[in-house]
């Protein structure tokens, strides 16, 4: 398809600009430090057929993930949606990724006297409970049942009406109903704020330039990576790598992929990976296609436009009831933050053999969860800490990696010091660069870092991490980084903790988290 | 000539030109000049400029405010001191994990800021204060003498210090920073620099202020030395206030957006005398050759708290100025995808673009030569003749490559840098929850003429103002800003806390501010002070800034509904700061305007050319802007020149000169 070439790079910057505002009216009018500190949140938009057509950026395992999440809006209401709905859901088998993630779909029609359906906004965001068995809803569990509330696709606002019953129900069986209510308003605003952004549009412009511009803005995107992968060696290209356990069995879990990349088409083969698992460490289909998202659109450069294009000359083989397909009723809750950080590591260890000079040796390849949750030191009331921490990156031909620093499929900020400990009965003993761990190469990976939090009330600290045993890999002769650390002391004794499950702790005792480094590249002898 | 009305200048250093802007109060005249900046010692064209400027005039008094871009280019460039840093142990790389985000996506060769501390000049002491100002471990002074010994091995010419929770208990901090001064350090203190709490912020504040002062202030006891006795200096800081050097030697961080700021202050004094009487509302658009700085008036300047410049968070109240990469030397292109994009890179001065006669790059600029738009020889009032032939060539090449008309291709050139521009003042205004079409585009960089009207269009923007001083309208902001302090302190109180307990505390601020500004040399009536609280709902962690009167937890309310839409008045409030400004008001020299007279602008007509707007060639007329008499009147299509700026009419566009010279252009459809 043809298209003005000025006026997609126009609409490019319209369409950002929507899901950038979105964000901003989210991120500004949230409650939850998760959301506010943190920013583990995304906005986008959508063309009618659910077709992601920008994002503002901001967490990478939301991408290839929304448009499935307004997939099953429609799949739902089909032809019963309307002005002024909202659809509200976590279900991770019907549009979600993990129960925290809480995604609410608008659709946005025409202020016309009938209605035509122009396409949808959404906005999702992590927030600190959903319910389940253990504060912070990531608990070491075994079902899906186990892991907080489970919304599927219901609307949560009929044409501009909220259902106080639903939205009862959801806050009777949340830990800290105030603040998910007030996160909850703060999505439909920014979900209003979007849909009043692309009715300005059209206003301005006319319905039918907006469907054109989103369509070629996808063939843009499409074309791009179409050339991406005709420079890409023809070949199939394979790799694997293993999640240290499943945090009940503490077998090794084997993810496989073979790449193979022909002309101006790649197919990505996950047929070999594990079985789905006991423990909460499997993946949704949605999280294995925003990890293939996420490493197409890395190769692509940094300002093309995030969008469903990117996906469409790259086909993904995930065999159901593996750990990267899974099926109902499995725990998921580590899927999201951590199988899918396996998942990129796979991916570009594959791309390694067709593109070296382009992928870095694995990154920490993990994102450090930890939750603890308690009442507070008033005794009213409980709280709900949630936290993922930074560690090091892989380095590059050319570049060292970096140090205490997020990589692949998060990008959320820290909770400062100062705001956790005027928030949370806890104390912050020492957050520091990790240093030396990681791996040697003619380029080093970048450090990992430490976090050692000390309690103040009775409590319960839930641990999910990964590699703690199986290190960050180095690449072309570098070493690999350092496994992580984690570690309980109380008085005078210290004992090393799983990477996942849940401790008791009782006041005084200290948490240390030190977190794994990025592998090394090249051999130093050489 | 008398010596009890010194003269008052405005400078402002650009990386080009030092503008001087001279305001004689006596004779109530104003007059402004350019010389070549001197990069390598920027004092050497301000003390040019200051000779001519006194090389007729027995009296040697003035009062100068200037921009200075000194402590700019010692960060953005790592040419700071050699700065330490004293933590709390434990904590000692908080520096460097920063938030521990990546600041690119989608980018696998992770690349940070290099923080301006290395880790082996990050040093450690035994301390702890809690949340609520409690000790839980007291310092103990038999460290200094270890500490002293591993700074000066480390060769350090600054010290930062900043420990957790001082703000609440600045001790410690105090303790350090006495044995460090007396041992000959410049030291830079969280506790007296931002005693906010959010460590991260609050150490970058410090450091950054360490960094930087060192070489601000060896650049000001130069210019001093040079001035005269009768000469009394001040320096621009980045929340529009003046501040005396002494002052900005301790704080070289208030100055990081010294120059940029003085455009924002033009912009208000242009706007203020322009109509007394209206709420002031305007869109500041300053488009240059690299790159634009938007800003917004809303009857008062905006402040950001949240600013970040060159990666280092600078969290002490500044104008709020969002810059994007779009300027005349902006460069088109094609990508692989076939889109045409423009900017952010930029020819620069060298080789510029392709009329310039140089190089045979297409830019913007080149965009608006093919489009007529530029007149080639008129070009800085005939100083520089462009080379219409090397810009059609330019954009001829990118046609080829689309299968385009060249003319096609310049006119999509402009419309994708609106667009991104049109972005860039949103960003300020709608995403700030203000709506920009009850403002007016007041546009004073050189390539913003060209650009202003169609981009108030596109935005519903009624009015765009062109000033006379558009290309020295920063010098202005110098000559007319007021002397401003912030103070703030974060308290972390609850909403219920009374009027009278928060009075009580801000007194404390109030005192010290006061003293402060009088000792700037402001008389007593002219000392204002305004407290503010920083607010919000608790659990929230953004803060909305208050006025504080009896009212303030109304106000926060409506305000919280404003800003985001819905607000929840049972909810439980927390104070996080107390803010006090304290301002020595400047009383602006009075602008004298003129009567209107005939609208018919023909004394100023030029000559009729082809200007291209959407398809073919349409006849416009063009008028020399200095020929214009107030009360002319033009109707679009029409290009006004002058020197330093070209103004674009489209067939719709009305516009006329006011009084004192000012082009309005209403907006047409």
């Amino acid at each position: 398809m043809s298209y003005d070439p000025i006026r997609l790079e126009i609409f490019k910057h319209l369409f950002a600009s929507i899901a950038e505002e979105m964000g901003t009216v989210l991120r500004k009018s949230s409650y939850s430090p998760n959301i506010k500190e943190r920013r583990d949140y995304s906005c986008a938009v959508f063309d009618a057929q659910a077709q992601m057509i920008a994002q503002a950026a901001h967490i990478p395992v939301h991408l290839g993930s929304m448009p499935l999440s307004v997939q099953a809006a429609i799949q739902q209401f089909k032809n019963d949606l309307q002005p002024g709905d909202a659809v509200i859901l976590n279900d991770p088998f019907r549009g979600g990724t993990h129960l925290p993630d809480i995604t609410i779909v608008s659709p946005v029609f025409s202020s016309d006297y009938s209605p035509v359906l122009l396409g949808f906004v959404a906005s999702r965001a992590h927030h600190a409970d959903v319910g389940g068995m253990t504060p912070g809803s990531m608990p070491v569990g075994r079902e899906l049942f186990q892991e907080g509330l489970i919304i599927p696709p219901v609307k949560l606002v009929h044409a501009g009406t909220t259902d106080q019953a639903i939205l009862e129900l959801i806050l009777a069986n949340v830990r800290t109903p105030e603040e998910r209510l007030g996160d909850l308003l703060a999505q439909l605003a920014a979900n209003q704020r979007g849909t009043e952004r692309l009715l300005d549009m059209v206003k301005r412009y006319g319905r039918e330039e907006i469907h054109t511009s989103m369509q070629a803005l996808l063939a843009y995107t499409e074309r791009m990576t179409r050339n991406l992968i005709t420079s890409l060696p023809d070949g199939t290209f394979t790799f694997s790598d293993c999640l240290d356990d499943d945090g009940i069995t503490g077998q090794p879990v084997p993810i496989c992929v073979a790449i193979t990349v022909q002309g101006d088409h790649a197919t990505v083969d996950f047929s070999g990976s594990a079985p789905q698992q006991q423990g909460n460490i499997n993946a949704v289909y949605a999280i294995t296609l925003s990890a293939v998202y996420y490493v197409f659109r890395c190769l692509l450069g940094l300002d093309v436009p995030n969008n469903s294009g990117c996906l469409a000359p790259v086909e993904m083989i995930a065999p159901e009831g593996t750990v990267v397909n899974a099926l109902p009723p499995a725990a998921v809750a580590g899927g999201n933050v951590e199988t899918s950080q396996r998942i990129v590591d796979v991916l570009l260890g594959a791309l390694a053999q067709a593109c070296p000079e382009l992928i870095p040796a694995a990154s920490q390849g993990t994102m450090n969860n930890i939750t603890i949750g308690g009442p507070l030191l008033s005794g009213r009331g409980s709280f709900t800490y949630y936290e993922t921490l930074a560690g090091g990156t892989g380095a590059t031909q050319d570049q060292d990696g970096a140090s205490a620093v997020h990589s692949h499929m998060t990008n959320t900020l820290n909770t400062p010091v100062e705001a956790l400990e005027y928030t949370y009965p806890l104390r912050v003993l020492r957050y520091e660069v990790r240093r030396g761990s990681g791996g040697l190469g003619r380029k080093r990976g970048g450090d990992g870092l430490r976090r050692d939090l000390q309690v103040l009330v009775n409590c319960q600290a839930t641990l999910l991490t990964e590699r703690r045993s199986h290190q960050p890999y180095g690449l072309n002769g570098g070493e690999p980084g350092q496994r992580g650390l984690n570690s309980l002391s109380r008085g005078e004794e210290t004992i090393l903790l799983k990477g996942k499950g849940t401790v008791e702790m009782q006041p005084g005792d200290i948490i240390s988290i030190q977190t794994p480094g990025g592998g090394g590249y090249g051999s130093i002898k050489s | 000539m008398t010596a009890s009305f010194p003269l008052r200048i405005g400078i402002d250093i650009g990386g080009t030109f030092t503008d001087f802007v001279v305001y004689d109060p006596s004779t109530q005249q104003i007059e402004t000049f350019k010389i070549l900046s001197t990069p390598s010692n920027p004092a050497l064209a301000v003390l040019e400029g200051l000779n001519q400027i006194f090389s007729d005039r027995s009296d040697r008094q003035a009062t100068i405010v200037h921009g200075s871009t000194v402590a700019t280019n010692a960060l953005l460039e790592y040419k700071g001191a050699q700065t330490a840093l004293v933590s709390t142990t434990g904590f000692k790389d908080i520096l460097q994990i920063g938030r521990q985000n990546r600041p690119s996506l989608y980018d696998l060769k992770v690349s940070l800021p290099e923080p301006l501390v290395p880790a082996d000049m990050r040093f450690e002491v035994d301390e702890r204060v809690l949340h609520t100002g409690e000790v839980l471990q007291a310092l103990d002074s038999a460290q200094f003498q270890t500490l002293i010994n591993e700074i000066k091995a480390s060769g350090a010419e600054a010290v930062a210090i900043c420990l957790l929770f001082s703000f609440l208990y600045p001790e410690h901090e105090q303790m350090i920073a006495k044995s460090l001064r007396e041992a000959g350090y410049f030291v830079s203190v969280s506790s007296e620099i931002l005693p906010e709490f959010r460590e991260y912020e609050r150490c970058s504040t410090t450091v950054v202020n360490a960094y930087v002062s060192p070489v601000l202030g060896k650049y000001l006891t130069y210019l001093e030395d040079k001035l005269e006795p009768g000469m009394r200096l001040s320096v621009m800081q980045s929340n529009g206030g003046a501040i005396q050097p002494a002052e900005a030697r301790q704080a070289g961080v208030r100055c990081i957006l010294s120059g940029p700021a003085g455009g924002v202050v033009g912009c208000e004094y242009i706007g203020r005398s322009i109509n007394r009487d209206a709420a002031l509302r305007l869109i500041g658009f300053d488009m240059g050759g690299t790159s634009t700085d938007v800003s917004l008036i809303d009857g008062a300047r905006q402040i950001t708290t949240e600013a970040v410049v060159s990666g280092h968070p600078i969290h002490l109240p500044m104008l709020d100025i969002h810059t994007i990469g779009a300027g005349g030397g902006s460069i088109a292109r094609v990508d692989p995808g076939g889109a045409l994009r423009v900017g952010p890179e930029s020819t620069g001065a060298d080789p510029g673009p392709a009329c310039y006669g140089k190089g045979d790059i297409p830019t913007i600029t080149d965009a608006n030569v093919v489009l007529g738009r530029l007149a080639p020889e008129l070009f800085l009032g005939g100083k520089m003749q462009l080379d219409a032939q090397r810009s059609w060539h330019a954009v001829e090449k990118i046609a080829i490559e689309l299968d385009m008309e060249t003319t096609q291709v310049a006119l999509g050139i402009i419309q994708v840098a609106n667009a991104h521009m049109e972005r860039a003042l949103r960003v300020i205004s709608v995403e700030r929850g203000w709506d920009p079409r009850v403002f007016s585009l007041l546009s004073f960089g050189g390539a913003g003429g060209l650009h202003a009207a169609d981009l108030a269009r596109g935005l519903g923007i009624p009015r765009v103002l062109v000033p006379p001083v558009a290309s020295t309208l920063s010098a202005y902001g110098m000559l007319v800003a007021d002397v401003i302090k912030d103070y703030s302190q974060t308290v972390m109180l609850p909403g219920g806390t009374t009027f009278q307990q928060l009075s009580f505390l801000l007194a404390e601020l109030a005192h010290r501010g006061t003293a402060e500004v009088l000792a700037e040399g402001v008389a007593d009536e002219d000392v204002q002070l305004e407290h503010s609280l920083d607010m919000r709902y608790r659990g929230q962690s953004y803060e909305l800034n208050i006025p504080f009167t009896p009212t303030f937890l109304a106000t926060f309310h409506q305000q919280h509904q404003a800003t985001y839409g819905y607000a929840k008045p049972e909810a439980k409030i927390e104070i996080v700061n107390l803010r006090l400004r304290a301002i020595g008001k400047n009383t602006p020299p009075p602008m004298h305007g003129q009567p209107l007279g005939n609208p018919n602008p023909q004394q100023a007509y030029l000559d009729t050319r082809d200007v291209i707007f959407h398809t073919d060639a349409t006849p416009t007329p063009f008028y020399q802007a200095e020929s214009l008499h107030p009360g002319n009147r033009l109707q679009g299509p029409a290009v006004v020149v002058r020197s330093d700026t070209t103004i674009l009419l489209s067939p719709s566009d009305q516009a006329w000169m006011d009084g004192l010279e000012n082009i309005i252009i209403e907006v047409g459809a």
